[in-house]
């Protein structure tokens, strides 16, 4: 059994203040794109929040061969172009810069491991790491196995201090290669080393929506199948694949958007209350949720998902060309830039309530929220006509952009007569805390340095996410149902206005 | 509240002034200030937007200087919290003149969201309204909200002025660093937490200043493997700027807060020549030694702290922690070829932590502290709340100290 330690008690009262262990981070990748882009400008923000422990360094691995003064001179580069917080602060980046160290690994290559292993020796030694390390991989999903297994064969995966694997997203690119994945990772690592990231899970306003719903009183009792009619969540992108091409066209809207980010809006929308915002408790829930969903198998996946692909059309005032002319994309392509699904959640609380999910790319504008719909009034108090303008009572949880709260409601008109009209009333984030959020990566990396994995995604997760999408991705490549096209600007194929109004309801425009 | 007399106009261009008005005045024109802004905002649409307005900061400003800091302060929150703020500052009676008021407003414009308007009102009190701050401030109050209370210099502890202020208010703000006579004003400070209403908190900036040395401090114990030096400290030493006796409230803030952590029983403490003040403390079976010395205050405000050192051996490690204030910076001389400039002018916002432990070479940590301007450290403790339970306890055991010596 795992005996917790004590809290440190000069560490209460600290507030947002979470105090790591020292450690060494090791980044593979580090003189890529998401370690130029993302990692390095997050330590940089954290170092400017004081929150790098003392001792705490930075070892970049790839295949370059860089020296330490090199790869500091690169750091301090990608990090004055991609840093949120400008401009740089040079008396928090040369100390920062300070803490970069490099050595270079050829992955395939076990004695570059060993070398690994010897300057990690070094530093520990040095700086009073204890042994503490954690492996970012901001590498290509295919070389994850690859470094976990090395890290084992060279015996840098145990010992003394934590060991901690970080990997991104896709986690696996079906159940199989996912449980794959899951067993390589689980033979060098116990599952609560392993921080999976979906970066999406570590923004303010995902999170907001937990403090929303449990750190209120009066939204709990109306989150049910009593008063809620449905669920819309609407992940839309303006944008194009962005020279994506070659991964999109395998991947596509369902495996790279719904199977992560669309179903963590669901989980997060229908979950129970977990004991305490912990890792096990909040994780339990998600999971718990994604086992209620009823499966969609044979004929229910061709009357409750819709596929589209978009062809040219006009975005934000600019034409723009059809999917299958952009670069590295088959001119026959059958891969699916829209999705859309009904799922219903089969417990006590939601049962009967659909939930609506569209992904696309290619629509009006880039907006993601998640919409509840509440049942109409039992009964017209104020009579048929009063009533003409009123919709139903709705709750938008808006993510992103003008990230925010929606609350809809009827009001009386000024005027002598009774007529009642919608009105909406809002929350936004930024008018009401007039400061910038944390970039995601901040929160998630110090989230992996502190331990605690609540925003990363479990193996059970990642599976039970798969579970479901696995039968539907298998329906689809065999073309049923057949892929619908929409033009470019609009908020996705006819089928998918179909779906819900065969249901009786209509797509919210955000 | 000592009452100043002065002739300035508290803002340039405010939106709306009136001498010799009453608060049913100042309600008036605020609600019309308000109805033209959210009008004018909402252009053609029929619906205004909402009002958004997360607290109301009350700036109680002894002097004209104060009113002065109290204002660019307040107007300085409202950059990052949509605030109605109101300073208010006591001036020499003239008959049948009580209040004088001038509103002042600050729109922000966040990028793809609707304007925030944040309001100022500044009152001049005169005669005896200045006693009862409760009945002229109540009315004011943004509904909903917290309301701070934020009295600038050296607050009134046990005076009817600041109790009645307080009743309206559900917590109190000061700077400890600012007190005339420290040792006296702590003391009642520490006592009216005893009286306080259980709703009032009790926030200090010196305590906010202080929170990078408890972070550093408590950073050091963190690792699993180091818990165990807390039960092993033997010293703690604390450099405060100043001469002589001085201000000892962030010394003694510090000592009281680790106190209190980690159950340290207060038995003896004496005060010598110099600022020097040794004190023993009971840690279980043991004995810690706290020693405070003076060091020249140089360009820093007196009482700032600036060295705590702490020592001790456990299991057969010995450990030393020395955290400091912008110290000297050794000369690179590697000769690297990829050169930093590590000697700016600009190094007195640093914070440098030694780490020894077992002997082997030191382990050094530069942080880079934040402005501590009354802002940015009202932000800080603001964006928290003002009762902190921590803070309560150190504050506690702090006066215990101060007390005996």
């Amino acid at each position: 059994m795992k005996v917790e330690e004590a809290p440190n008690p000069l560490a209460e009262g600290l507030h947002d203040y979470r105090v790591a262990d020292p450690a060494v981070m090791v980044i593979f990748g580090a003189t890529g794109d998401l370690s130029g882009r993302k990692l390095l400008p997050a330590l940089y923000n954290l170092a400017r929040q004081r929150s790098l422990p003392a001792g705490f360094a930075v070892l970049g691995a790839a295949m370059s061969d860089l020296t330490d003064d090199a790869f500091r001179k690169m750091a301090s580069e990608k990090i004055h172009q991609f840093s949120r917080t400008q401009p740089i602060d040079e008396r928090v980046l040369a100390p920062l810069l300070d803490l970069l160290f490099y050595v270079k690994v050829d992955f395939s290559q076990q004695d570059e491991f060993r070398k690994l292993g010897r300057k990690l020796q070094e530093l520990d030694d040095a700086r009073h790491t204890t042994g503490n390390r954690i492996f970012y991989c901001a590498t290509p999903p295919q070389t994850y196995s690859l470094i976990a297994q090395q890290l084992m064969a060279a015996g840098l995966h145990a010992g003394k201090g934590f060991h901690r694997i970080v990997v991104e997203k896709p986690f696996g690119t079906d159940l199989q290669s996912a449980r794959e994945l899951t067993q390589t990772l689980q033979k060098a690592f116990p599952e609560d080393a392993v921080f999976r990231i979906d970066h999406y899970l570590g923004k303010e306003t995902v999170q907001n929506i937990l403090a929303f719903r449990f750190a209120n009183s009066i939204f709990e009792p109306v989150w049910n199948a009593n008063l809620i009619d449905s669920v819309q969540i609407t992940i839309a992108e303006e944008i194009g694949i962005e020279n994506r091409g070659r991964y999109y066209d395998t991947a596509g809207a369902l495996r790279d958007i719904v199977q992560n980010h669309g179903l963590q809006l669901v989980t997060l929308t229908a979950m129970e209350p977990p004991l305490a915002f912990e890792a096990g408790a909040v994780r339990d829930e998600k999971v718990k949720v994604l086992r209620s969903i009823r499966p969609l198998i044979g004929e229910d996946i061709e009357q409750s998902t819709v596929r589209g692909q978009h062809t040219s059309g006009w975005v934000l005032g600019q034409q723009v060309v059809g999917y299958r002319e952009e670069k590295d994309v088959a001119p026959d392509s059958q891969t699916e830039t829209f999705a859309a699904l009904r799922l219903f959640v089969d417990n006590w609380r939601w049962a009967g309530v659909p939930f609506y999910i569209r992904a696309g790319k290619r629509m009006p504008k880039r907006v993601t929220e998640i919409r509840i719909q509440f049942k109409r009034p039992p009964h017209l108090t104020f009579g048929r006509e009063a009533m003409k303008e009123v919709d139903p009572n709705a709750i938008t949880l808006r993510i992103q952009p003008e990230e925010g709260i929606s609350l809809k409601f009827g009001a009386k008109v000024p005027s002598a007569g009774l007529r009642i009209r919608s009105v909406t009333m809002d929350f936004q984030y930024v008018t009401s805390f007039l400061v910038e959020a944390p970039e995601a990566y901040e929160r998630l990396l110090l989230d992996c340095m502190i331990g605690d994995p609540t925003l990363f995604t479990r193996a059970d997760e990642v599976e039970a996410a798969w579970m479901l999408i696995d039968p539907i991705e298998n329906k689809w490549r065999s073309g049923r149902p057949p892929l619908a096209m929409y033009p470019a600007g609009t908020w996705g194929p006819d089928e998918a206005t179909q779906l819900l109004k065969a249901d009786g309801r209509e797509w919210h425009r955000p | 509240m000592a009452p100043p007399v002065s002739a300035v106009q508290p803002d340039a261009q405010p939106m709306w002034h009136g001498e010799g008005v009453t608060v049913a005045d100042v309600l008036g024109a605020l609600g019309d200030i308000r109805y033209r802004f959210a009008r004018a905002e909402a252009g053609d649409s029929e619906h205004l937007h909402p009002r958004n307005c997360v607290m109301t900061l009350i700036g109680i400003a002894p002097t004209e200087a104060h009113e002065v800091v109290a204002k660019r302060t307040t107007q300085a929150i409202g950059m990052q919290h949509p605030a109605q703020a109101i300073v208010i500052r006591e001036e020499a009676p003239i008959r049948r003149r009580h209040l004088d008021a001038w509103i002042t407003t600050d729109v922000r414009r966040p990028e793809m969201a609707c304007a925030v308007e944040c309001e100022l009102i500044t009152l001049h009190v005169r005669g005896k309204a200045a006693d009862h701050l409760g009945a002229l401030l109540d009315p004011l109050l943004v509904s909903g909200v917290p309301t701070y209370l934020w009295w600038l210099g050296t607050p009134p502890f046990g005076k009817r002025e600041l109790l009645d202020a307080l009743r309206v208010s559900d917590g109190l703000v000061v700077d400890s660093a600012q007190f005339d006579e420290p040792y006296r004003t702590f003391r009642r400070m520490a006592s009216m937490l005893k009286v306080a209403h259980h709703r009032m908190g009790l926030a200090d900036l010196q305590w906010s200043r202080l929170r990078p040395w408890r972070e550093s401090i408590a950073q050091f114990f963190t690792p699993g493997d180091r818990r165990a030096f807390l039960g092993g400290i033997s010293e703690l030493g604390v450099d405060y700027a100043g001469d002589g006796r001085g201000n000892r409230i962030a010394a003694s803030l510090i000592t009281g807060w680790i106190a209190s952590a980690l159950g340290w029983k207060l038995r003896r403490a004496t005060a010598g020549a110099g600022g020097v003040v040794a004190a023993m403390y009971q840690a279980g079976g043991r004995s810690v030694e706290v020693n405070f010395r003076s060091v020249p205050q140089n360009d820093r405000v007196p009482g700032e702290v600036s060295a705590v050192r702490i020592a001790g051996a456990a299991g057969g490690t010995t450990f030393r922690l020395s955290v400091m204030h912008d110290p000297p910076r050794p000369r690179d001389t590697s000769g690297s070829s990829y050169e930093w400039d590590r000697r700016r002018g600009d190094t007195e916002r640093v914070l440098l932590t030694l780490i020894e432990i077992g002997g082997g070479e030191p382990l050094r940590h530069l942080q880079q502290l934040e402005p501590e301007d009354e802002a940015a450290l009202l932000v800080e403790l603001l964006s928290t709340g003002t009762h902190d339970e921590v803070y309560n306890r150190s504050l506690a055991a702090a006066s215990d100290l101060v007390e005996s010596i």
